[in-house]
């Protein structure tokens, strides 16, 4: 690979995109596990996944300035707020959306969850509050440093760390979830075979509103994760296209059936965000390309895999 | 079954409703009357009014595209957006007289193109889609709608940079009313062929394939040729609203299809298809026409309660919340849309009798029937 | 020249062998049975016949040529009509629609004139719209010209679904359980009915029937699949008493419908001897094929 000698330097070139890649990456991962646990589950493409997560930054942005009304509340109570509301939506758009739908055919509910994005866009923009700025970073609101600066050069954000930390925690959590839990269990059986599970006496329609719960938290944790400095923010519909964008990476990857390839989707995302943003991209043309070009080549590649293959290619044939 | 005593001859009429008489007929025509109004009469009042009328009409013919792809071929498509802007950029490309207005036969020439490329485009877009289904079609109609964008549309030497390409009309046209009757006569012309597509072996075999391909191909129709026959026809028709777009705004400007503004538009006409009724062109139409419609009449709703400026500012959310409410009070409660609606209207006009009672449609039966989403 | 020549089709998926050198043969004016326990792999070998699955190995002539590769639409061109066996039309469009969707094959015009509504097309959609109800009128379905498909009973969409393949002019037509859903004096009229069909519009037919007294009444000859492999042929009294066939029945279904009267079984005996004699074929042995080539005797045709 060429590289520009002079310039060059791995702690700075590498590593900080890599380490800020798999931060973003990873919560862009929550997004993508919500989309295919509702797909797995009742083969559901929820275009709404976003939009929760805008809910959730939007509602403890809310909590946490004290706009208007709303009280204003320690952070880490506004973020959980946020989350709530986030759940909440979801479990809305589950009972008043979905359970009427749940018999038609799939492409209505596809249609149904554009419409449940759009209502939602439309309500947060009505909402009087500043609606670029954004959501306090964890950091920030503990009074530390916003970076960390270690060894050789790596430029660390806290923040990204914070991102990591929470979700290893979310990711042993989701583990016992599954394992242990009766409802976790449920949930996996109904992905996996709707009939069989109904026949054993799983309540479909529970599991379902348990199941869109479940997502509605993934996107409101990636949501209050992901609406900070520098580049989040908490405006209406903020996270609709980056959904779309991870979900299509996801069933590239997972053929939409795949949690882990959902995770390894969003990820890549994260990274080849990092690598194509950073200020010195090691890769040459990379960084001299609009962004919206080199947007443009990635869709490209991942529908020239999806013509391939097209159930993706951590996916399973037949 | 009287019917069965007939000889094998003369069934052809016999089962068809009385004929409608003169006076039967007549009554309809002044019944029409009214909607004539609405569509000649009440643009003609002002310049502002034929302005947005024009631009209801090339929501019209993109919501009759929408109808062939999605409603009658049952392929989602949330890259429409894409065509239109094809047409426009390609119309104005060909017929670019720099502040010349064009003579009618490159004028004519331009808004060919537009469809030719927008077809081809479309044909591109089908052949891909041929291997696809449900979930991944949408999501492919969705990156092919801002691949094209990015790709194509923000080329500066077709673009025209930050000025636009220039698009002026015709002398013959260059009046506001002249080109809405010009823009009329496009939908008429889309309507035409929707109508046509109808009532031939066209219509039946998309509609077939999109009920049940297996069914389709053991009937003897091409599938895959036919999906893309209906994607082709549709890129068509969204090329030939691009054409008049282009000349109705009169330049090409990327800025209107790239990024934010084209995912807006291709939803909108995903929502606009679906209220009024997939497969029901007097209800696409209609349902086009309105979202066409929604900013100027509530600005002019706004401007007379005084809350203009709390309207310019919220616009897009304002018409997000009324688009999303139309879209979920259908798919719940009404799924054949406004055409739903309008059918007992619509089969009086065509000379059948009245009635509230829908016997021989299926509304709303693309959304009903339609292929499910697919792992 | 035979109008159905199967030879040695074998499919797999995956693992598993859902066909395994399947041979069989339909000439010209028979009504051929296609008998089996479910999973059995008729419906599997109909699709590779019609084209919906390619087959691993063997092949597919219709008429003298190798269609083995031929995708279905243009087999249906050809004159192969096929059923569902739960009914395969266009739900959402209305009976007539149905039956005119079912010609497309034969109307006769480019897609692209029809967009353009030519006077052709409008002439051409006269004459198919005549020919459908011709078709309504011929199985008594004229009442339900208009209706949704939706409103309609299962007996009615089967003899409809019949329609629809008639509608096409078919040469060869491969029906997919007609009977089921019916009940004995339907699926009796059923068969009164394949028979007046061929009779007058002279189609070949290839039929997947578990009723036995169907199988019966209108077949010439009868091949039994038991797990993929050709069990058994004949003619249909010759299958039924064949010990494996009744085993492989016993084992799966419907038992009681092979206990059947003794009487069809002397008629089916007394067509073999005709038609061995008409048709000339020598041979001796159960495996020995003696193909009828003629309609049912007179006797039978009355019953």
């Amino acid at each position: 690979m060429h590289v520009v000698a002079d310039t060059f330097s791995p702690q700075l070139h590498l590593v900080t995109p890599l380490i800020s890649g798999l931060a973003d990456g990873a919560a862009y991962g929550l997004f993508g596990l919500g989309l295919v646990l509702l797909y797995k589950s009742n083969r559901i493409f929820n275009f709404a996944q976003g939009e929760f997560a805008t809910v959730a930054a939007i509602v403890a942005f809310l909590f946490d300035r004290g706009v208007g009304w709303v009280p204003k509340v320690p952070y880490f109570i506004a973020i959980t707020f946020g989350v709530l509301a986030a759940v909440l939506v979801a479990m809305a758009t589950e009972r008043l959306v979905i359970r009427p739908l749940f018999h038609r055919p799939r492409v209505v509910l596809v249609v149904a969850t554009v419409g449940v994005a759009l209502f939602l866009v439309g309500v947060e923009g009505l909402l009087p509050y500043p609606q670029t700025a954004s959501l306090r970073t964890i950091s920030d609101a503990l009074g530390v440093r916003s970076y960390l600066t270690q060894v050789d050069g790596v430029v660390v954000l806290d923040q990204d760390v914070a991102k990591l930390i929470v979700l290893a925690v979310l990711a042993v959590l989701a583990f016992l979830f599954f394992r242990y839990t009766h409802t976790g269990t449920a949930i996996l059986a109904v992905s996996q075979d709707a009939t069989a599970a109904r026949v054993v006496g799983i309540s479909v329609e529970r599991v379902s509103m348990a199941t869109w719960a479940i997502a509605g938290f993934l996107g409101g944790v990636a949501g209050v994760l992901l609406a900070v400095p520098p580049s989040g923010s908490v405006t209406p519909g903020a996270f609709t296209g980056l959904t779309l964008v991870v979900a299509f990476s996801a069933a590239v990857l997972g053929g939409m059936t795949s949690l882990p390839g959902a995770f390894v989707g969003g990820i890549l995302i994260g990274l080849i965000n990092a690598f194509a943003n950073a200020d010195h991209s090691f890769v040459p043309g990379l960084n001299s390309l609009p962004t919206s070009q080199a947007e443009v080549a990635v869709a490209l590649v991942l529908l020239l895999v999806l013509l391939v293959r097209p159930r993706g290619l951590l996916g399973r044939e037949a | 079954m009287a019917a069965q005593t007939e000889v094998l001859a003369g069934f052809d009429h016999a089962h068809r409703p009385a004929r409608v008489s003169m006076r039967g007929w007549l009554i309809r025509g002044l019944a029409l009357l009214p909607v004539l109004a609405l569509v000649f009469v009440l643009p003609a009042q002002s310049d502002d009014w034929t302005n947005d009328a024009i631009y209801a009409a090339i929501f019209a013919m993109v919501g009759l595209s929408m109808n062939v792809l999605v409603g009658y071929t049952g392929q989602i498509s949330l890259g429409q957006q894409a065509f239109l802007g094809i047409g426009a950029l390609t119309a104005a490309n060909v017929v670019n007289t720099g502040t010349n207005a064009p003579d009618p036969f490159t004028f004519a020439i331009g808004i060919v193109a537009g469809v030719l490329v927008s077809a081809g485009a479309a044909a591109v877009l089908g052949a891909i889609a041929l291997r696809i289904r449900g979930l991944y079609l949408a999501l492919v109609t969705l990156v092919f709608g801002s691949v094209t964008a990015d790709a194509i549309f923000t080329i500066s030497s077709l673009n025209g940079q930050d000025a636009g390409v220039p698009a002026y009309r015709p002398t013959s046209l260059q009046g506001n009313f002249a080109f809405y009757v010009f823009a009329l006569a496009m939908v008429a012309i889309c309507i035409y062929v929707d109508v046509w597509i109808r009532r031939s072996k066209v219509g039946r075999g998309l509609i077939a394939l999109r009920d049940n391909e297996l069914v389709a191909s053991a009937f003897g129709i091409n599938v895959l040729g036919y999906k893309l026959l209906g994607f082709v026809v549709s890129g068509a028709m969204a090329g030939l609203a691009g054409g008049v777009y282009a000349f109705w705004s009169q330049e090409f400007s990327d800025k209107n299809f790239t990024s934010s503004a084209g995912f807006s538009l291709a939803l909108i006409f995903v929502v606009m298809a679906v209220v009024g009724g997939l497969g029901s062109r007097a209800g696409v139409i209609a349902a086009a026409s309105f979202f066409a419609l929604i900013d100027p009449l509530f600005t002019g709703f706004a401007h007379h309660t005084g809350w203009l400026n709390w309207y310019t500012d919220h616009k897009a959310y304002i018409q997000n919340l009324v688009g999303a409410v139309l879209l979920l009070q259908t798919v719940i409660f009404n799924p054949g849309g406004l055409g739903q609606v309008l059918r007992p209207f619509t089969r009086w006009f065509s000379g059948k009798p009245f009635s509230l009672h829908d016997a021989g449609d299926a509304a709303g039966a693309a959304l009903g029937g339609g292929d499910s989403v697919r792992a | 020249m035979s109008v159905l020549e199967v030879h040695d089709l074998t499919i797999r998926f995956g693992g598993l062998v859902a066909i395994d050198n399947l041979s069989l043969t339909v000439n010209e004016w028979e009504i051929v049975g296609l008998m089996g326990p479910n999973g059995a792999g008729k419906t599997t070998a109909f699709n590779c016949i019609t084209g919906f699955y390619k087959p691993n190995a063997g092949r597919v002539m219709y008429r003298g040529s190798d269609v083995t590769r031929v995708p279905p639409h243009r087999k249906a061109a050809m004159g192969m009509g096929r059923t569902f066996q739960n009914v395969g039309m266009v739900k959402s469009e209305t009976v007539l629609e149905n039956l005119l969707t079912a010609q497309h094959t034969k109307a006769g015009y480019g897609a692209f004139k029809a967009l353009a509504g030519v006077s052709a097309v409008r002439h051409r959609e006269k004459e198919l719209a005549a020919h459908a109800d011709a078709i309504l009128e011929l199985l008594g379905l004229t009442a339900f010209r208009d209706r949704q498909l939706g409103s309609l009973s299962y007996g009615t969409l089967k003899l409809l679904e019949l329609g629809c393949a008639l509608a096409s002019d078919p040469d060869l037509l491969l029906l997919d359980e007609p009977s089921s859903g019916m009940g004995p004096e339907e699926s009796h009229e059923l068969g009164e009915r394949l028979l007046a069909l061929r009779q007058a519009l002279g189609v070949t037919m290839l039929l997947i029937e578990h009723h036995v007294p169907l199988v019966t009444a209108v077949c010439d000859y009868v091949y039994v699949l038991n797990f993929g492999k050709l069990l058994a042929e004949g003619d249909p009294d010759h299958v039924r008493n064949h010990p494996e066939v009744v085993a492989a029945y016993l084992g799966g279904e419907a038992p009681e419908e092979l206990e059947q009267t003794e009487a069809p079984a002397e008629q089916a005996a007394a067509v073999g001897e005709l038609s061995d004699d008409l048709a000339g074929t020598t041979g001796a042995g159960s495996s020995t094929r003696r193909r009828s080539g003629l309609r049912r005797s007179p006797r039978k045709e009355a019953s």
